[in-house]
């Protein structure tokens, strides 16, 4: 089962690179992962298909050899500066700041550059000994031992060598928002919401609720929440855009099916360093009514408002029992909104990046459907259609999804990787 | 009094607010020296147990008794409405049950799922008790922070009870004055003793020796005495001193103002307050959960609500040490502006640094100052 849903994943995602329509029967298994064909995608998908050690192309691996010897020369380069007396200071601890920027990329290096010297021992040994059909043997058995950690190192080094976005590791704010639809888009808004709360808990994240603004039926019109726990931004942050939903509405007499949408948001968390956040481009105020307050007023309600000057932004808080606490979690809306807007500022005055690859990044684009007549779930950038929506809406498949992604992300940086050569 | 009239479902179980009734733990204070501090809710053992539907009814006939409320309060005396007594609502529940049930439970009580209505739910109070706290919320408008002892301050969660005052989310700012201000400008001042004068809760205390904890990095030096003149706040603010592990830091001493602070006369490094400053006239007029609850002795701060400042900056002028910070709470503009003419008139040469701070409702609640 699992296999062949990695194995789905790969065919949809090839559609998409248009490998697969040369490829004449994509559904044996067998001959797909054959490494007869040269492509740099196919064989990198094997990863994700199958439980074997992945195999890195040769043309990749080509590519990567140069990169790698780049390093190599770059390091023995600053190494041998950073010994040299007339290094200044300045010079020095940039050097070495460089170093250790590398080191990580030449542990791994240094440990694939001997396990290379060991294979072409052996390799040398089998040439010589093949009379000897017990060091023979011995030394095939090693042989396949030190490809396979080859391999593996090889692996880990193109993974390293990716570009990495930073925020990846970060925790996040959620925000579900309805959007046409009115009621129902409002009662579609708290199911996407709770089918994201149900998943965190499944992932073992912590979900906390952070504002949730009902409608009359008890939808949610607004809700936000924060997540946190280990890589939540880089597993979300594809949940952005627009999700629209088909179904008969509960408010729907005629049974008549109706299409609404909701907008859901995943911004990385960030604090006040990161958004270089000044307390005199903040005004914290509490919206309650007038009186003289202190002494004269028990209240329960300690909710506060912050508002932004330099952005125009507003966050108001007011689910928690501490006028404290409320103010701890508006700041932590606030520097996620802060932050996200530098970073998407920071992407549109880049290239071409990889998160723009995966759809257009922008939050009005649709990226999926929850067709409830139909019982399925399709994902517009990838292809994929799931056909057990109630699964997706306990949390439970949500990850049919968020691999796919995932697996389309890192077959852009490779894109990239290798284009760039 | 107010007239309600509201939906009546255990009328037997609590009959007469007025007498103090074995089944609720709103007992009136007792006058005793020896108060043994009550429990705050959400600490007590889960002992009791309801089944789901019998929680649900309760649920049902509170939130009703919260709805049927509307704005009557607000317009009445800027009490709260019923919006306001929903999320109290929930916080009673949160309270009542253990944190491990809440994910399953609260969503439950909301639904109209009718499966495993005879599942029985750990309580921290009998349900009959439950419904007579609410009842009292509700028609005898006692403040929340009182019917399941313990009020959220800060990152604090501290026990109150009758005849304590309940801290107010003006005066969480006092903390920040002392972090921003006063450590921000002489990180010595950490060190030393610091007072809180009029501690009701501890809040203010216990908050301030965290503070200034973490600027020492540990409790080298920092000292922080705690005064009340009611014998039911120093019994209630050594206790939440004791729940928070600060009985090495924080003394709590009975007594007036700096009555029991004769041992350290001029040696002060801090000394913050959050006075009674209610005129004396206005007392009555007050939301009924403060004017019919609270203890009057927090409140009343004589004719023109001034007198105990007065005494306090008095006070601060001979017990801090050269250098020292002090900052107390106001009843506003008027008063903030009396205390400042005060000490530039009657104490000149003795303060530097005399500020007046607004609270998040943009109104000046605080004056403080450093003495020369």
């Amino acid at each position: 089962m699992k296999l062949s849903q990695g194995f789905s994943r790969c065919i949809n995602l090839l559609r998409q690179f248009q490998v697969a329509k040369s490829y004449p029967n994509p559904c044996n298994e067998r001959s797909f992962v054959l490494p007869a064909i040269p492509n740099i995608f196919l064989s990198f998908c094997r990863y994700y298909s199958t439980e074997l050690q992945p195999q890195v192309s040769s043309d990749l691996l080509k590519i990567m050899e140069q990169r790698l010897v780049a390093i190599e020369h770059r390091s023995a380069f600053l190494e041998n500066f950073i010994n040299q007396p007339e290094a200044s200071p300045t010079e020095y601890s940039k050097a070495n700041k460089e170093l250790r920027k590398l080191r990580d990329s030449m542990d791994l290096i240094s440990e694939l550059r001997t396990k290379q010297k060991e294979i072409d021992g052996l390799r040398t040994l089998m040439a010589e000994s093949s009379d000897d059909k017990d060091m023979l043997e011995m030394a095939t058995e090693d042989l396949h031992k030190a490809l396979e950690e080859e391999k593996r190192l090889q692996n880990l080094l193109l993974k390293s060598l990716l570009p990495r976005d930073d925020a990846d590791e970060r925790d996040c704010i959620l925000e579900v928002r309805a959007g046409t639809g009115g009621e129902e888009a409002s009662l579609f808004a708290m199911d996407v919401f709770k089918m994201y709360e149900r998943y965190s808990q499944k992932k073992g994240w912590r979900f906390e609720v952070v504002d949730i603004a009902e409608s009359d039926l008890k939808g949610y019109k607004e809700a936000s929440a924060a997540i946190s726990g280990s890589g939540v931004y880089g597993k979300l942050k594809f949940e952005s855009g627009i999700h629209r939903v088909q179904r008969v509405p509960v408010t729907e007499k005629s049974g008549r099916i109706h299409t609404s949408a909701v907008s859901v948001a995943i911004l990385p968390q960030a604090d006040e360093v990161d958004v270089r956040l000044r307390n005199e481009d903040l005004r914290i105020d509490t919206y309650r009514s007038g009186g003289s307050g202190g002494q004269h007023a028990n209240t329960t309600n300690s909710a506060v408002r912050i508002t932004h000057f330099p952005t125009g932004i507003t966050v108001s808080i007011q689910d928690e029992r501490s006028q404290h606490m409320n103010k701890a979690k508006a700041l932590k809306v606030l520097c996620a909104k802060l932050y996200e807007m530098e970073r998407s500022r920071l992407h549109t005055s880049r290239s071409k990046l990889r998160s723009e690859q995966i759809g257009s990044g922008d939050r009005s684009e649709r990226i999926r459907t929850y067709n409830f007549p139909q019982g399925r779930v399709t994902d517009h950038r990838v292809g994929i259609t799931y056909h057990a929506i109630d699964d997706v809406m306990q949390g439970e498949n949500l990850d049919v999804f968020v691999d796919a992604l995932l697996l389309q992300q890192e077959m852009d940086a490779i894109a990239t990787f290798s284009s760039a050569q | 009094m107010l007239k309600l009239r509201l939906p009546g479902l255990s009328r037997g179980v609590c009959a007469n607010f007025r007498i103090p009734n074995p089944c609720c733990y709103s007992n009136s204070v007792s006058s005793s020296i020896d108060v043994k501090p009550k429990v705050p809710l959400y600490l007590r053992p889960p002992s009791f147990s309801a089944s789901l539907s019998e929680l649900s009814m309760w649920h049902k006939w509170a939130k009703n008794l919260a709805s049927s409320v509307g704005s009557t309060f607000v317009n009445l005396d800027n009490g709260p409405d019923s919006t306001l007594l929903h999320r109290e609502l929930n916080w009673l529940l949160q309270d009542l049950i253990e944190l491990q049930h809440h994910s399953e439970i609260l969503p439950r009580l909301e639904s109209s799922n009718n499966e495993n209505l005879d599942v029985r739910v750990a309580l921290r109070a009998p349900l009959e008790e439950i419904y007579c706290v609410w009842r009292q919320r509700i028609e005898e408008r006692r403040p929340f922070q009182y019917v399941v002892g313990c009020e959220h301050w800060r990152d604090l969660v501290l026990s109150v009870q009758e005849g304590v005052l309940i801290p107010r989310p003006e005066t969480e700012m006092i903390i920040e004055l002392v972090e921003d201000v006063a450590l921000n400008n002489s990180p010595e001042l950490a060190q030393g003793f610091w007072a809180d004068l009029g501690t009701g809760s501890g809040a203010i205390a216990i908050a301030a020796a965290r503070a200034l904890r973490s600027h020492v990095n540990g409790d080298a030096g920092c000292r922080v005495i705690a005064t009340d003149l009611s014998p039911v706040a120093v019994a209630v603010a050594t206790s939440n001193v004791q729940r928070y592990g600060l009985q090495d830091v924080v003394e709590v001493r009975k007594g007036s103002w700096f009555e029991p602070l004769k041992d350290v006369k001029g040696e002060l490094s801090g000394v913050l307050s959050n006075p009674p400053y209610i005129p004396s006239d206005d007392i009555s007029g007050l939301q009924a959960e403060v004017g019919r609850h609270e203890p009057t002795l927090a409140l009343d701060g004589g004719a023109s609500g001034i007198n105990d400042l007065l005494q306090l900056i008095d006070g601060v002028a001979s017990m801090l040490k050269p250098g020292g910070f002090f900052a107390f709470e106001t009843n506003g503009g008027k008063q903030c502006k009396f205390l400042v003419d005060y000490i530039q008139n009657e104490k000149p040469g003795r303060f530097r640094d005399i500020n007046i701070v607004s609270d998040f409702a943009g109104i000046q609640r605080f004056v403080m100052g450093f003495r020369l």
